[in-house]
């Protein structure tokens, strides 16, 4: 491995290698049939696939990025390169306990010993990580867009913190039961919302605004229509997922009012939002869009799918039935797809960083796209998001064991497309083929020295 | 100096009906006179197309003279001025940007380049310098990536925003 130097956030390689396991053992847990649809989704080890997804995969990935691009658009360097490694323990150890704790949830005592300390050192690592992620966020003036859609999206991650918490005390602590039972009982949604929505939904879109246009060379200023996305953004998920949960308790009836309207704005905000994205693409100045915006699209339709079908399942009074499939779209077609797909980007471009960096200028390096091999991967990501397609279709249905199945092919495609994010790392494309580099006989000076 | 009159290129009825301009720009490019200066009349300010002209030696001034309307003037460099953001003489010894840094010897537009192309022309660019020169480069952003790499190399950067993009002036070390 080449030294990284401060070129790179030290540990994002690190989070995202394990944030890809994290995934893996997820799909494996759901296409082995120990988690749901094989079980009910409310089942513990069920429980355990679902933190699996949302803190080992998306959150760790989320932090990964933001690690190494809050430094990059807000011009600050981040207080320390440690506190990111605590970030990645904490988030790794706690999750083993969770999960341990899941799995132990009705049979063993110790579920009450390792649920509470597991999510109490994941919370922990989430607030290390937050606020090492504050401090470049805090100080750059003007806050950027993006900026703000991710400040936004940590304000979510700790509502949704909190709301966990109160779970892990209903699930734990015997005492605390009649004050939460409410909460407990109705509250998984808002949960669940919180962290979908709030904070990986309003994080991937700033995430998106940042990278989009960097790679397609598209207008980086959303004017008033990416002002708009973030505000009704905020305010819909806010509203929703506020006045959802104090309905638990005090079951007025305008906060049960309120609660319905703030979805409809959320509604409101991801219309907006992917009007943008078309807006996007179209402006770009790149004729040829590289495959990870390619495969994007595929994450964006999974995200327009998914309003459609929440819309409709409301309208149609089948939520509850529905939810299976709006969950799939919006955990591996959206989140988990627009990850694997700028993973495949933003892998390569670390990769050129770290092991060229120093010869810049001084010999001839291979180009980013020399350490990928796009018609490879492209297959990769048609097998992904069809597989979460089939799957989110047959959730409709309850058709478990084609879930299953499409599950199996996503989890294939996820370690195919891991192959492919190792190659990149470790440049063995750019190996394979040195003669594409063509040596330029007006640069002089030295070969850099590796560093 | 000689000057033919500037050909007139408008390619705004183009781009409001969605069209893509840029073949007919370049062949205008390529039946100028020599000397001959091109103006564009554009709806948005063509930031991609001055690399691409400028490695053809053309340097370019913009004058935006409302919404959707833009004004840009690509002269050859050798009859003209060096190309704007601020004129400056192109040879050493005159005093730069205070601080008693030389003149830049070569300006470039990053603007509207993918990354990583501005850091790698920048880093080109400077390896071609003698000790003490300095290049100035216009980038769309703060390049945070580059830093660790100038330091590395002994190079001192100073960075200023201004309306047109971010202004980098850099000076190799030794």
């Amino acid at each position: 491995m080449t030294a990284t130097s401060d070129r790179l956030s030290r540990w994002t390689p690190a989070m995202f290698a394990c944030a890809l396991v994290n995934l893996g053992l997820a799909l494996l847990l759901a296409v082995g049939g120990l988690a749901w649809p094989a079980v009910p989704a409310t089942a513990p080890v069920s429980l355990a696939m679902v933190h699996l997804l949302t803190i080992g995969w998306l959150t760790l990935l989320m932090f990964g990025a933001l690690f190494q691009f809050v430094p990059v658009i807000t011009s600050r360097k981040l207080p320390s390169q440690t506190l990111p490694l605590l970030t990645l323990i904490g988030i790794e150890c706690g999750l083993a306990l969770m999960v341990g704790g899941f799995c132990a949830l009705g049979r063993s005592a110790w579920a009450g010993l390792l649920l509470p300390i597991g999510g109490g050192l994941v919370i922990g690592a989430l607030l290390v990580g937050g606020a090492t992620l504050l401090v470049p966020l805090a100080a750059k003036r003007p806050v950027s867009l993006s900026a703000r859609f991710v400040l936004a999206g940590l304000g979510f991650l700790l509502l949704t913190i909190l709301l966990g918490l109160s779970f892990a005390l209903a699930l734990t602590v015997p005492a605390t039961v009649p004050a939460l039972a409410p909460l407990l009982a109705d509250g998984v949604a808002y949960h669940a919302l919180a962290g979908l929505g709030g904070w990986f939904t309003l994080t991937a879109i700033g995430v998106s605004y940042e990278l989009l246009p960097m790679f397609m060379l598209a207008p980086h200023e959303r004017g008033a229509l990416g002002a708009a996305v973030l505000w009704v953004g905020v305010g819909g998920f806010l509203a929703a997922v506020a006045a959802g949960v104090a309905a638990t308790v005090w079951p007025a009836g305008w906060l049960a009012a309120l609660e319905p309207a703030g979805r409809g704005v959320i509604v409101l905000a991801l219309g907006l939002y992917l009007a943008d994205v078309v807006l996007l693409y179209r402006s770009r100045r790149r004729r040829q869009i590289e495959l990870h915006n390619r495969a994007a699209i595929g994450a964006f339709v999974a995200l327009g799918l998914a309003v459609l079908l929440a819309v409709g399942a409301v309208a149609t009074d089948r939520l509850a039935a529905l939810a299976p499939s709006l969950v799939l779209l919006v955990l591996l077609g959206w989140l988990s797809g627009l990850g694997l797909t700028q993973l495949y980007k933003v892998v390569a471009f670390l990769s050129w960083l770290s092991r060229y960096g120093g010869r810049l200028g001084r010999g001839p390096v291979p180009l980013v796209q020399d350490l990928v091999n796009e018609p490879r991967a492209a297959s990769f990501f048609v097998l992904y998001f069809a597989s979460v397609a089939v799957a989110a279709g047959a959730a409709a249905f309850g058709l478990a064991d084609v879930i299953r199945a499409a599950l199996a092919f996503a989890l294939l495609a996820v370690l195919l497309l891991a192959r492919e994010y190792a190659r990149a790392w470790r440049a063995v494309y750019a190996r394979a083929a040195p003669a594409a580099v063509p040596r330029s006989p007006t640069i002089p000076g030295p070969e850099g020295v590796p560093r | 100096m000689t000057q033919t009159a500037p050909r007139t290129l408008d390619v705004r009825p183009e781009l409001r009906a969605g069209g893509e301009p840029f073949p007919r720009i370049m062949q205008a490019v390529a039946s100028l006179e020599p000397g001959q200066t091109l103006r564009l009349l554009a709806t948005f300010e063509p930031i991609p197309l001055y690399a691409v002209l400028g490695r053809k030696g053309l340097a370019h001034r913009a004058i935006h003279h409302g919404e959707e309307d833009w004004e840009i003037l690509f002269t050859p460099e050798a009859s003209a001025a060096p190309a704007p953001p601020p004129p400056r003489p192109a040879s050493g010894g005159h005093v730069g940007d205070g601080a008693g840094w030389l003149a830049p010897k070569q300006s470039l537009d990053n603007r509207g380049l993918q990354p990583p192309e501005p850091m790698v022309r920048i880093l080109s660019a400077l390896e071609q310098l003698a000790p003490g020169e300095v290049i100035e480069a216009w980038n769309d952003r703060e390049p945070l990536l580059l830093y660790p790499e100038l330091e590395a190399r002994g190079a001192a950067i100073q960075v200023r925003q201004e309306v047109a993009g971010v202004r980098l002036l850099i000076r190799r070390g030794g």
